[in-house]
């Protein structure tokens, strides 16, 4: 019921994997975990409805959050791990053909009026991934900062293709359902996906077939709340994530943890689980 | 009419006795094929007595209530079968009867004596018992465990419990053995003892203090103990699970069938249904080999509890075998699981154990048709019907304190949750009127703009060209003219 749950347009995943009207996906009761994170899988300050479900993407949110005194929730798995099932060839090519490095800048976010801007030295960052790529690289900046000119050409003027996939939305507005699905069509395209931290897009990367690499400026986040550990916490928890150069082997099985992929569901079980079916 | 001897209890009768289809068994196996004089002290049901008759030259049948022993020598066949007295164990012990060659007090020792005995403790009484006896006799005491988990668990104050030593407190007696250790000290020579779970099952000592949590000994325990008529304080199944990861299940059974002497060979176990040997290879039920490990259930609610449902899933998918254990009677095909994935969201939600599934799976079939799914079987609404009926029909536990104060604190946390999705429905509500009142701005602004680019000049530009060229074409013209005209006259 959250609209957190469209971000993305993660609801609208889930509802075509189970079977329903992917355009206007029903409400899911409950909330669904929208991003990977250190803690227990949503924000340290998010609120919640007594009663709601939480649907994280793998177990050890859960283990987290009760930790945190919280309960109900059911590991579901990552949808973007179900729009790779429902969409096995969208931009495949062969494997000898992928090319090149889709590198993700750590992003701020909406704010709300709570800051939310990024703030770090891009040009170094920019030398640092041309010393290190051989591949042409392109850039994937999240809107917050696309929309920042002096990011966004700061790279464009170092020769680096700049993309943007979309937005997430925000209180079911400007949501682009596409967004997930651009991203994992780029993905089978690149041979590496890398960002200047551990994030979703490097774990989204891992599960389409790139090699990862996180190196660089970390980057400051205004607003940012270490709660839960920061990065000196996922360089504790994640060291085989980390780095210019990743064992592949050690990235994927790291990754189909954090995504889940032992738990995907049926279609049937999840219109049962997200109580999609009618009742009348 | 029954010999009498001091002691008789009159008007009085003695309810529920010993017996059974597990204890006869149980019997049947450990007397001799052929026994000279039996004795058989306090009430024990007609197929214990026929046994016995039939295993024996004499039988004698001690009853201390003089309607009860009217009543079985009047019951007993024409050519009879045994001789019944009726008074105390103490009033025959006085009249010095030849010795026994067996002699069988299943009942126990606590239904002999009448308000006219002598104040005898339990000792006292196993002593007479014993003293009627002779040196290689065979003899069956039963023995009730003051530290059972249903006397742990029995809800009743300790003067409630009892309803036949009204005339003297039998319970309150320092020297009434508490545990297996002290009936071994107190009797001495105990061959062999079997643990009492409810009327209906015996199992082996030995083989309980050796099983593990969820293996089918406590099972059998923890099955018989469930149907038990003490009122409880809390679920039984709990407290045996405990008991067995212990090693403590025998100390804790709620009583014991002890033997002193030496007799025929008897299995492992003794239930309502049959008989089952625990051998090497498992435990041996008839023609089938059950293996010794851990049942389905067990597995199960350990996943459960742990909220892991791939594991769930995956031992679903394997789980078959067991159905046969869950769910009496002949396999019937999809409708087994059915049964079985019923009864263990019976017991799974009725026993408030921690699991992953939200409280709206629960409620209707669809953690059942979840389950059945992951066991590969498609939850049709008949197979679903059929699975319902036939789990309603197995044993369930019984009402006990803590499950009615979970339930009703459950009740609270619905209420609040309740509470809680309504206030989440309400906010969804609000950004979805933000949303519709953003839609509805954007089209009030595109209507503006539309009306704003008719009223323009190139818009007008562009109807005039659009009226001449109508007026230039004599078959548009006409075809306008007929279509205004059609429209008038059908208004």
């Amino acid at each position: 019921m959250h609209h957190h749950n469209h971000y993305y347009g993660q609801s609208h995943i889930l509802a075509r994997w189970a079977g329903l009207d992917d355009q206007h996906p029903p409400r899911i009761r409950g909330y669904l975990q929208h991003g990977w994170n250190v803690g227990c899988g949503w924000n340290p300050v998010h609120e919640f409805f007594d009663g709601a479900w939480r649907y994280t993407w793998s177990d050890p949110p859960r283990r987290r959050g009760h930790t945190l005194g919280r309960r109900n929730y059911h590991v579901v798995g990552a949808p973007f791990l179900y729009l790779s099932e429902l969409e096995p060839d969208l931009g495949t090519v062969p494997e000898q053909e992928r090319e090149g490095t889709l590198w993700f800048l750590f992003h701020g976010w909406e704010g709300g009026g709570k800051g939310g801007k990024i703030e770090g030295d891009h040009a170094r960052l920019i030398s640092e991934i041309k010393e290190t790529e051989t591949e042409p690289v392109t850039i994937s900046l999240y809107y917050t900062e696309f929309e920042r000119l002096e990011v966004r050409r700061a790279y464009e003027q170092a020769g680096f293709q700049v993309i943007c996939f979309g937005k997430r939305g925000w209180n079911y507005e400007g949501t682009d359902r596409r967004f997930l699905y651009k991203q994992l069509k780029a993905f089978r395209g690149f041979k590496r996906v890398a960002a200047n931290r551990l994030s979703t897009a490097i774990f989204f990367g891992v599960a389409a077939g790139c090699v990862p690499a996180v190196y660089g400026d970390p980057m400051e986040l205004e607003g940012d709340n270490p709660l839960f550990g920061g990065q000196a916490r996922i360089a504790r928890l994640w060291p085989e994530m980390l780095g210019k150069e990743i064992d592949l082997a050690a990235a994927r099985a790291t990754t189909d943890v954090e995504l889940g992929r032992h738990h995907l569901m049926p279609p049937a079980e999840m219109r049962m689980l997200f109580d999609w079916n009618p009742r009348d | 009419m029954p010999t009498v001897v001091r002691g008789e209890v009159q008007p009085w009768t003695d309810r529920n006795p010993a017996g059974g289809p597990a204890l006869t068994g149980f019997l049947a196996d450990l007397l001799p094929a052929r026994a000279g004089r039996t004795l058989i002290a306090g009430p024990h049901d007609s197929d214990v007595l026929a046994l016995a008759a039939s295993r024996s030259d004499d039988v004698t049948v001690l009853l201390r209530s003089v309607s009860d022993a009217q009543a079985l020598a009047a019951a007993q066949p024409p050519d009879g079968g045994y001789a019944v007295v009726t008074g105390s164990l103490d009033g025959l012990a006085d009249a010095k009867p030849e010795p026994f060659d067996v002699v069988i007090a299943a009942d126990g020792l606590d239904r002999l004596l009448g308000p006219d005995s002598a104040a005898l403790d339990w000792p006292e009484r196993a002593a007479l018992l014993r003293g009627l006896a002779g040196p290689a006799a065979l003899v069956v005491i039963g023995v009730e465990n003051g530290f059972s988990i249903t006397g742990l668990l029995d809800r009743r104050p300790l003067k409630d419990r009892y309803g036949d030593d009204e005339f003297r407190p039998l319970h309150d007696d320092p020297r009434r053995p508490g545990s297996a250790a002290q009936v071994n000290d107190l009797l001495g020579g105990v061959e062999r003892r079997y643990a009492r779970f409810g009327s209906d099952t015996l199992v082996e000592s030995g083989v309980l203090t050796r099983t593990q949590a969820g293996f089918p000994a406590m099972r059998l325990a923890a099955a018989a103990l469930e149907t038990s008529d003490t009122p409880l304080l809390a679920p039984v199944a709990d407290a045996v699970e405990s008991a067995a990861r212990a090693g403590m299940l025998d100390a804790v059974a709620p009583g014991w069938l002890v033997v002193l002497g030496t007799g025929g060979t008897t299995r492992t176990a003794y239930t309502a249904t049959g008989t089952a040997d625990l051998t090497a290879d498992g435990w041996k039920v008839g023609d089938r080999v059950l293996p010794d490990a851990e049942d389905a259930e067990t597995v199960l609610l350990r996943l459960a509890a742990a909220e892991d449902v791939p594991g769930f899933r995956a031992y679903a998918a394997t789980v078959e075998p067991t159905w046969f254990d869950v769910v009496p009677g002949r396999p019937d095909g999809d409708v087994t699981p059915a049964a079985a994935w019923f009864r263990f969201r019976d017991r799974l939600i009725g026993g408030h154990h921690r699991h992953p599934w939200p409280p709206w799976m629960a409620d209707g079939d669809d953690l059942v048709k979840t389950w059945l799914a992951m066991s590969g079987v498609e939850p049709t609404d008949e197979i679903l019907a059929r699975g319902r009926e036939i789990a309603a029909t197995l044993p369930a536990g019984r009402p006990d304190l803590r499950t009615a104060l979970a339930d009703d604190e459950e009740a609270r946390t619905t209420i609040k949750e309740q509470a809680g999705h309504i206030f989440g429905l309400e906010r969804t509500m609000r950004f979805r009127d933000q949303q519709l009142r953003t839609r509805e701005q954007q089209l009030r602004n595109l209507r503006d703009e539309l009306r704003r680019l008719k009223s323009g000049r190139s818009a007008q530009v562009a109807s005039t060209l659009s009226r001449v060229a109508r007026l230039r074409d004599p078959k548009r013209l006409a075809g306008a003219v007929k279509k205004r005209a059609k429209a008038f006259l059908l208004r």
